[in-house]
């Protein structure tokens, strides 16, 4: 496992300010954030590579905050493989490999046996980044750290590459901790998700909840939702049966009206009346070009403004009485339904669709 | 075609008194090796006593060198000036102040001596000066060979299982070096040449340089040429040696 209690760490400028997670023993654990969030520092913390000035770090069940890179039981994977140029691929698999029958497993498992006696400098980026991660999984670590291991293969090895580091994953069950900025890789791998932005952990939770319920405005713009909106909260008294009289809004999650402009929102949260955000993801609009008879609470009627097709997705923002709303619906819906701009539609989305934060 | 024309004469101006003073001196200056020698063992003392104190500059600087590179330690922009400070200063000043510490009345020098170990009019003199005028050149470039290697090679080593030593051993070391040789060329090449420093500490056994400049005050120009000849073409060994060097450059390059 890696426990982080408030941890401090400075490289030159640099800051990492009060960061806490956990991932337990065994899960999959993801870092997200922009360009400069400290994400490459975190894991170069937990690696004992970059001092941590205070806080408390625990790794497989023992304290080493301070302890050095080599006593952590630990690997680490960066973006850019550095290899050992002076040494061949076997050698590179080997340097910190439990024991010979696991080098030669690993570079079996990751089909480098026949490049093992070249020299790392004649391989291409993909073959060095599976020299990389064959070189970390032979020193049988109990903590992977990977820093956007992926980034430098191309599509169709990356899926590769990723299956087999799965596989080994599932027969092992070390605990991994992956940096990455790639939303969908994070939904994907991730058991325990943290969102980190400048120094500091914005969210940690599930990667789904980090999608749906995003901690702040900030988390859902950097996470990628197309419909954020600022407005005011109410919970709604109703006769509804999940209304229960005089439970503190905060504890419950109550059905609850959004206003934003001249539009309101239901959904659910608990929310205390005032000012608040709804997020909504585009994949959970559907549109269509007559009033749809279900159990969505939000249905608008609205005008096509823009299309914007992206292979088999379509985003399309409509305006509702003024507001902005994006919807991703698939290229062939799309096309049936005879969409370009300024056709009347009907956008809806479920309560349950809106997160508010 | 000004700048082309400044250049030329600015190439000319290097290399004709070196063509002059080799294609002068060189042949006689060779053909004097066998029958002269004083030249002979004077030469054979500066390359001696040059690579000697080459040897201590590497022992005792590359660690410095290692810790300007690597290190975030208090002080380290001083450490850095101080050990610059000799390069700035004229060589026969840096060889009075050698001679402030280790002169026979010093209370240093007069130790040294108890001990058995002259420093004035010794070798050990010429070994401490040529180190003295000649080290921060090694520092300075063993330390650009060691930031060349990125600390992450060595991160990577230590997180799969070396100690700080061992990942400097089998990893920071092999891929440093040939930069780390071409500071100890330099080193060494800057000590054969040396005279300011050595002249003032130590006159006699004499260096080459020495020999030189007493020739040429005894005898004249025409007697110090072979001499001054033969020291230029051991300067040409280093030379060819640091071009050899450069051939191949193992290392990536650096990322941030």
């Amino acid at each position: 496992m890696i426990g982080l209690e408030r941890i401090h760490a400075k490289v030159g400028d640099f800051e990492l300010e009060d960061i806490s997670f956990e991932v337990p023993q065994g899960a999959y654990g993801i870092v997200i954030g922009p360009t400069g969030a400290g994400k490459t520092t975190l894991v170069e913390a937990i690696a004992g590579l970059v001092p941590v000035t205070r806080g408390r770090m625990v790794l497989g069940g023992t304290e080493l905050t301070h302890a050095s890179p080599e006593q952590r039981r630990l690997s680490i994977v960066y973006q850019h493989a550095y290899l050992f140029p002076h040494l061949s691929v076997r050698e590179n698999v080997g340097y910190g490999s439990a024991s010979s029958r696991v080098t030669v497993e690993m570079l079996e498992r990751f089909g480098l046996g026949e490049v093992a006696g070249k020299n790392v400098r004649v391989l291409s980026g993909g073959e060095r980044q599976l020299v990389a991660i064959a070189r970390a999984l032979a020193r049988r670590p109990e903590v992977l750290l990977l820093d956007e291991p992926f980034a430098a293969l191309d599509p169709r090895r990356r899926v590769t590459v990723r299956r087999e580091l799965r596989t080994i994953y599932f027969e092992r069950r070390f605990t991994v901790l992956q940096v990455t900025h790639d939303f969908h890789e994070a939904g994907l791998l991730g058991d325990i998700g943290v969102l980190l932005d400048r120094g500091r952990v914005l969210q940690v939770g599930k990667p789904e909840d980090l999608f749906r319920r995003p901690a702040s405005p900030l988390v859902a713009d950097f996470l990628g939702a197309e419909n954020v909106f600022a407005g005011m909260a109410q919970p709604i008294r109703d006769e509804a049966p999940d209304w229960r009289a005089g439970a503190d809004p905060a504890d419950v999650e109550h059905a609850v009206a959004f206003t934003t402009g001249d539009i309101t929102l239901y959904a659910l949260g608990h929310v205390i009346p005032g000012p608040s955000h709804a997020v909504i993801r585009a994949d959970d609009i559907s549109l269509s070009r007559t009033a749809a008879a279900s159990s969505v609470r939000n249905q608008f009627r609205a005008t096509v403004v823009e299309l914007a097709p992206a292979g088999a997705i379509t985003r399309v923002t409509v305006d509702v009485s003024g507001i902005a709303l994006v919807a991703a619906v698939t290229t062939r819906s799309a096309q049936e339904l005879q969409l370009a701009k300024g056709v009347e539609v009907f956008a809806a989305f479920k309560a349950t669709a809106v997160h508010l934060c | 075609m000004a700048v082309a024309l400044a250049a030329s004469l600015f190439l000319l101006f290097l290399a004709a008194p070196l063509v002059g003073l080799v294609g002068g001196g060189g042949v006689e200056g060779v053909r004097l090796l066998s029958s002269d020698a004083e030249l002979r063992a004077s030469l054979l003392l500066t390359i001696g006593t040059a690579t000697f104190a080459t040897l201590l500059g590497i022992i005792g600087a590359t660690p410095v060198a290692y810790a300007l590179a690597r290190g975030r330690f208090r002080g380290r922009a001083i450490v850095a000036a101080m050990i610059d400070l000799p390069l700035l200063i004229p060589h026969p000043v840096a060889g009075i102040a050698l001679l402030l510490v280790l002169g026979r009345n010093t209370a240093l020098g007069s130790r040294l001596s108890a001990l058995g170990l002259q420093i004035t009019g010794s070798v050990t003199g010429i070994v401490c000066a040529m180190l003295f005028v000649s080290a921060p050149l090694y520092v300075s470039a063993a330390r650009e060979a060691l930031d060349r290697v990125d600390p992450r090679f060595e991160g990577v080593a230590r997180t799969l299982g070396d100690s700080r030593w061992r990942a400097l051993r089998r990893v920071t070391l092999p891929l440093a070096w040939r930069g780390l040789l071409a500071a100890a060329i330099v080193m060494w090449a800057r000590a054969v040449s040396e005279f300011g420093a050595i002249v003032i500490l130590v006159y006699h056994p004499r260096v080459a340089s020495v020999l030189s400049y007493e020739r040429f005050t005894a005898f004249g120009l025409k007697a110090a040429l072979p001499v001054a000849a033969v020291l230029a073409l051991i300067a040409l060994i280093p030379l060819a040696a640091l071009r050899a060097l450069r051939g191949d450059d193992l290392l990536p390059r650096r990322r941030r």
